[in-house]
């Protein structure tokens, strides 16, 4: 939950666990939102002191190191040995954590420290929090950068976990307006609106025809700019034009651990500029437009027509391909979505979650404002949709807006408890399950390893379906007290059911819908 | 849809509904059991990745449609055979010449796009 309040809503959410079990349950939400630079500010109990430990449960529950197992992705810790020392730790954690890059941070409090009478309080002081102002990149770098992007014929940009805040969003347009280039967005948060005429997202072609690209905050540049094969010879090409030139932006290169591997595979690079992203824009463009020869806004112009044709032939060829099987029984995830955007397009609406590979809301829906979207789990771990989901629910319920998300079948019943939260706290969220009854993803996986081997191909569904039986989600729903429609398996069905959802949810209580799809 | 293209697709649902054999494509293709394709479609876990409709979707990354393929079948057989991106190959042993050529006839006798402009919802 604190993973997706944090990003709807710019600041990070207190989680309080078992400084062992719950720790452990916590493992990978924590793991999700350290690779997605998330801030979580996570406290946990313990019992220092042996000879205070009641017998049983207490000895069990506590350790000499509880942060160890989570000290790999976690960007700092503390067990403070005295009040005073949890009031600078307290306060020191909460900077550490909203200092980009963000990441979660641990506070492991002694039990003794938190119930015992505080003996001489006078002597206790709160200290003065000021956050880290973001660091802007180099103003030289930045003046090459500028150099290079000016001076190209095809510049790209590709950004990932660029925009923090409003701020981030409009600064990505403004510069990509001045360029009038293309801007292929990762979505790892809400950088760039899906309709806008330059964001050639789902053209993936503008990359390899680019002589300048400028990656910000990317976690993983080589990943967009190599093609690799899944095959039994792994290999890797390079798709990027030969002698372009790439630039990287953000503050990737500054923080790095090393047993985790999120880091992704190294790239060469032509100019590394160490500074947060959406800081540094500012400055970028400003030093673009002073540069820009008046002469060549004829070519930037024409550039920016092409691209603005191009992103429109995509859209209509969008909108074909999701015609195909629009009527078919299991439902397609082309027919869901646009049924879902139908319901809710002229609400104050927000997506939240998505199941894996649903990119059809992304070429479909007109993602234009900076809470449209908020971008996914970081360490692909299962159990992180719903209640990450409920998390950006919960920030957006005091601002009046519809929140929906969706979510896998597989990765649902991982956290289904999350539902009862949901409804005894009245956090109103669409929630629509999108059942292709499998962990999908491996099934498609045992069929290529299956196929590869020339046999066993009839027996990739096995221990990958969830079928026999079938789950039914809009029970499970109404059992935590949440409203539940479906399962819909006629795509007929799903409009009314939909409307019926979404009455529930602008009562102020969450929905569930329940829709049996296609696989993807 | 045009209705020229209309009526070939009734034909063509027609014929899938009877079980009847047809060339796929009859200039290039040798002939396919449709009804065998659409079992060898589903069992062989084709749908997994390219859609029960032959919409298409993604694996690692995005499966192309099948539904109404322009590829021909040597092109069809050929991807089959030695996939040009992540797909897993389909050895001839356990997918014949002939099992390839009954899933083409099925995925050419699956209806292709509509007019999106006569969807509502997809208007905007």
């Amino acid at each position: 939950m604190a993973q997706g309040y944090a990003k709807m809503e710019g600041k990070p959410l207190a989680m309080m666990c078992h400084g062992t079990v719950g720790l452990q349950h916590a493992s990978m939400a924590l793991y999700n939102a350290w690779c997605d630079r998330v801030p979580v500010y996570v406290m946990i109990g313990n019992i220092i002191e042996g000879d205070k430990r009641a017998p049983g449960v207490e000895w069990v529950h506590s350790a000499i190191d509880p942060a160890a197992i989570v000290r790999d992705f976690v960007k700092w810790d503390d067990q403070p040995a005295s009040l005073q020392h949890f009031a600078e730790s307290a306060v020191r954690a909460y900077k550490i954590a909203m200092t980009p890059p963000m990441a979660p941070v641990l506070l492991s409090l002694d039990a003794e420290l938190q119930e015992n009478p505080i003996i001489d309080p006078e002597s206790l002081r709160i200290p003065k929090l000021a956050n880290v102002v973001p660091p802007v990149g180099d103003a030289g770098a930045l003046g090459d950068a500028a150099k290079m992007l000016v001076t190209a014929e095809n510049p790209v940009i590709i950004c990932d976990r660029l925009a923090r805040s409003p701020a981030g969003i409009s600064r990505l347009v403004e510069l990509a307006e001045t360029l009038q280039c293309a801007v292929v967005d990762n979505a790892g948060r809400m950088n760039f609106p899906s309709r806008h005429p330059l964001n050639q997202s789902f053209r993936r072609s503008v990359i390899s025809q680019a002589d300048v690209i400028l990656a910000i905050e990317m976690n993983d540049v080589f990943g967009s700019l190599n093609a690799f094969s899944d095959r039994i010879t792994r290999a890797s090409r390079p798709t990027v034009k030969k002698g372009a030139k790439i630039v990287t932006l953000g503050l990737r290169d500054t923080y790095m651990k090393s047993n985790y591997q999120d880091f992704g595979r190294y790239q060469d690079v032509d100019l590394a500029i160490a500074g947060d992203g959406e800081a540094s824009l500012a400055l970028l463009i400003e030093t673009v437009k002073r540069l820009i020869d008046p002469s060549r806004k004829s070519i930037y112009e024409t550039r920016g027509k092409k691209l603005a044709a191009a992103h429109q032939a995509m859209v209509e060829q969008t909108k074909s391909d999701a015609t195909l099987g629009w009527d078919a029984s299991p439902i397609t995830t082309a027919r869901m979505c646009a049924e879902v955007y139908a319901q809710i397009k002229d609400e104050d609406w927000s997506m939240v979650g998505t199941s894996i590979r649903l990119s059809w809301p992304h070429r479909l829906w007109n993602f234009d404002k900076p809470y449209r979207w908020n971008g996914v789990s970081g360490g692909a771990g299962v159990g992180y949709n719903l209640p990450a989901s409920l998390g950006a629910a919960l920030a957006n319920k005091q601002h009046g807006r519809l929140t929906v998300s969706f979510g896998g079948d597989g990765d649902f019943v991982f956290a289904p408890g999350t539902l009862w939260t949901a409804a005894h706290h009245r956090i109103p969220m669409l929630y629509i399950v999108q059942n292709n009854r499998a962990y999908h993803q491996e099934y498609m996986y045992l069929t290529a390893m299956a196929a590869r081997r020339s046999r066993g191909i009839e027996n990739a569904h096995i221990g990958t379906t969830l079928t026999d039986p079938n789950i039914d989600f809009a029970t499970v729903a109404r059992g935590f007290g949440v409203h539940g429609e479906g399962p819909v398996t006629d795509p007929t069905d799903l409009a009314p059911a939909l409307k019926r959802a979404i009455a529930a949810v602008k009562s102020g209580q969450p929905a569930l819908v329940d829709v049996v799809t296609d696989p993807r | 849809m045009l209705p020229f293209k209309r009526a070939v697709a009734f034909a063509l649902a027609v014929l899938c509904a009877g079980g009847i054999t047809i060339g796929a494509r009859a200039q290039d293709a040798p002939a396919g059991d449709i009804v065998n394709g659409k079992r060898l479609y589903l069992n062989s876990n084709c749908f997994t990745c390219h859609g029960r409709a032959g919409q298409g979707g993604a694996y690692n990354g995005p499966a192309p449609a099948v539904a109404k393929t322009a590829m021909p079948f040597e092109g069809f057989l050929g991807q089959t055979r030695n996939p040009s991106n992540d797909m897993p190959a389909y050895a001839a042993q356990v997918m014949p010449d002939q099992a390839v050529a009954d899933i083409y006839a099925y995925v050419q006798s699956l209806p292709g796009p509509r007019e999106a402009k006569d969807i509502a919802i997809l208007k905007d």
